[in-house]
């Protein structure tokens, strides 16, 4: 059973169709790989996914129910989990809060079972490696340690669906192990994930499929290494070569 | 002695109004420019209650009830509008609520107010009143710790912070604006509640602008979203107000020179805080 699929989503904004027709099915427990040239339209994806943006056409399934009319709070608390590419975190508070503030935002039932919200704070701080900084604000972490936090809240929270929007942009060469490390745990969680990344070499390490996205349509879509070495993502990318 | 008393009754009677109206404009960062339009409408309901049937559990009731009810309005348009949209809008419906006031004469009497507010019985001295309303507001800081430390507190702050992000993890806009609003509410109505009985008449200008640049300037001077130190900055800036009416300075020049260092206060205070006052927008 799918755990999102879309039929014909398609976005106009003033005039602009920025998706058309974007048609896909995602299996739960799989990692799937969102790529294309800046500006096609992934980001603006997530968004109408997460429920931050409402589509014109089209409908969106997630764990078979129709959510194309649900806000994006109650698409969170139904377990979409979004990590933004601009690091979605509160820098103004402490780590501590960070996570708290997510965990106590969760529906009453996942609330309840949790139990203990702060142990659970506390746990979730240990296993991203950021729990002798957990009175600090997160303005002071770098790029790789928010994406971390930011990463390990949003499983802590028990989300099934994860939106990635670029984890490994803004990060540390250094660090990048560790998100991407923390990426497979949630495979290894048996965790849905979309991620949208630049990096080819890590998609295919990482991904069992993979969409490529060009003009707000889905162009490409096949295991990683056929679209890897597929003729068309060179022109996607780069446009078609006119000595041909 | 009369003084004091005096003072502690007008910072004591400022405190859960302005701490209210600090969690949704200097924690929320909500543009809420409209409290006054809220206080208006609970007081003439509680006098208006008061005058005709003589109870006060009704007064306060019904003060309540108004000021939830008109405050579930600004909640809604809160969550509707862009923050200067909001901004424009609610002080457009303080002067529209106060124009109401005004001209329903019928009702309100008009400019002329409406006075003889009876007092509860235990209220007869000025003193049992003051020492009451000073209770309430060390009751009212504590509950706003309480909250700043709460989950609702983180959530306010979040969305704050970032109205995307805070959605993103599952928090509502609506509930937890309708809930800062109606703390607001609930604060504001206690505030009526005992400043019409220690005035004992309840007059339109008491809910003009004047009021409200209070609340602003107390807020920002005192550190938006900061419980304690909005409550210093009220009680220095009430000390200062008062005082002001009992230092030699010629009658006709009271007036002005108020409106002058508090003009000057206010400048500074928004320059100081600028940075903190208004939500910063990132993209995702
Ligand atoms: N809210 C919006 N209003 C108008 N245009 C938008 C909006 N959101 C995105 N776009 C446009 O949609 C296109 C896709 O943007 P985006 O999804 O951010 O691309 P990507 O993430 O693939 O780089 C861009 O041309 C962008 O300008
Ligand atoms: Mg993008």
């Amino acid at each position: 059973m799918p755990i999102l699929s879309t039929n014909s989503l398609s976005l106009e904004i003033n005039g602009q169709q920025i998706l058309k027709e974007v048609s896909f099915s995602i299996e739960k427990g799989e990692i799937v790989g969102l790529i294309g040239p800046n500006g096609s339209g992934k980001t603006t994806l997530f968004n109408v996914l997460s429920g931050f943006l409402k589509h014109t056409d089209g409908k969106i399934d997630f764990e078979e129910t129709d959510i194309s009319e649900v806000s994006a709070p109650k698409r969170a608390q139904m377990g979409i989990g979004r990590v933004f590419q601009n690091f979605g975190i509160f820098r103004e508070m402490t780590l501590e809060e960070n996570v708290l503030v997510a965990l106590e935002s969760l529906p009453k039932e996942k609330r309840g079972e949790i139990n203990n919200l702060k142990e659970k704070t506390k746990e979730t701080l240990e296993f991203i490696g950021l729990a002798n900084r957990a009175k600090e604000k997160a303005s002071s972490l770098s790029g790789g340690q928010m994406r971390l936090l930011e990463i390990g809240r949003t499983l802590a929270s028990g989300k099934e669906l994860f939106l990635l929007d670029e984890p490994t942009a803004g990060v540390s060469p250094k660090m990048t192990n560790d998100v991407s490390s923390l990426i497979r745990e949630l495979k290894d969680d048996g965790k849905t994930v979309m991620i949208i990344e630049h990096d080819l070499p890590f998609i295919a390490q990482i991904c069992d499929r993979v969409f490529v996205l060009d003009v707000g349509s889905i162009v490409l879509e096949g295991d990683p290494q056929s679209v890897q070495h597929d003729v068309r993502l060179k022109e996607i990318y780069f446009g078609a070569d006119p000595t041909n | 002695m009369p003084f004091f008393i005096h003072i502690l009754f007008v910072i004591s009677n400022w405190i859960p109004s302005m701490l209210s109206h600090n969690v949704i404009f200097g924690k929320g960062k909500i543009f809420h420019f409209g409290p006054m339009g809220v206080a208006i409408i609970s007081s003439y309901g509680i006098v208006i209650t008061l005058k005709s049937t003589g109870s006060f559990a009704l007064a306060f009731l019904v003060g309540l009830v108004c000021a939830l009810l008109i405050s579930a309005v600004f909640a809604w348009l809160s969550v509707k509008l862009e923050p200067d949209a909001l901004g424009v809008i609610t002080l457009a419906m303080h002067i529209a609520i106060l124009n109401i006031a005004i001209n329903w004469t019928s009702l309100t009497r008009g400019a002329l107010g409406i006075p003889g507010v009876p007092r509860l019985s235990f209220f007869s001295s000025n003193t049992t009143l003051s020492i009451t309303m000073a209770v309430v507001a060390v009751l009212w800081i504590i509950f706003m710790l309480y909250l700043d430390r709460s989950s609702f507190g983180r959530q306010i702050s979040a969305l704050a912070e970032h109205e995307w992000y805070a959605k993103s993890i599952g928090i509502s806009k609506i509930k937890i604006n309708l809930i800062a609003f109606f703390i607001y509410a609930l604060g504001m109505t206690i505030v009526a509640f005992f400043s019409m009985q220690y005035l004992t008449i309840l007059h339109p200008n008491d809910f003009m602008f004047p009021a409200f640049i209070f609340y602003i300037t107390c807020e920002l001077a005192g550190k938006p979203g900061s419980v304690l130190g909005v409550t210093l900055a009220i009680v220095l800036l009430t000390i200062l107000k008062e005082g002001l009416r009992f230092m030699p300075i010629p009658t006709g020049l009271t007036g002005p020179l108020e409106l002058i260092i508090f003009g000057v206060i206010l400048f500074v205070a928004v320059w100081w805080r600028r940075d903190s006052v208004f939500p910063n927008t990132r993209s995702v």
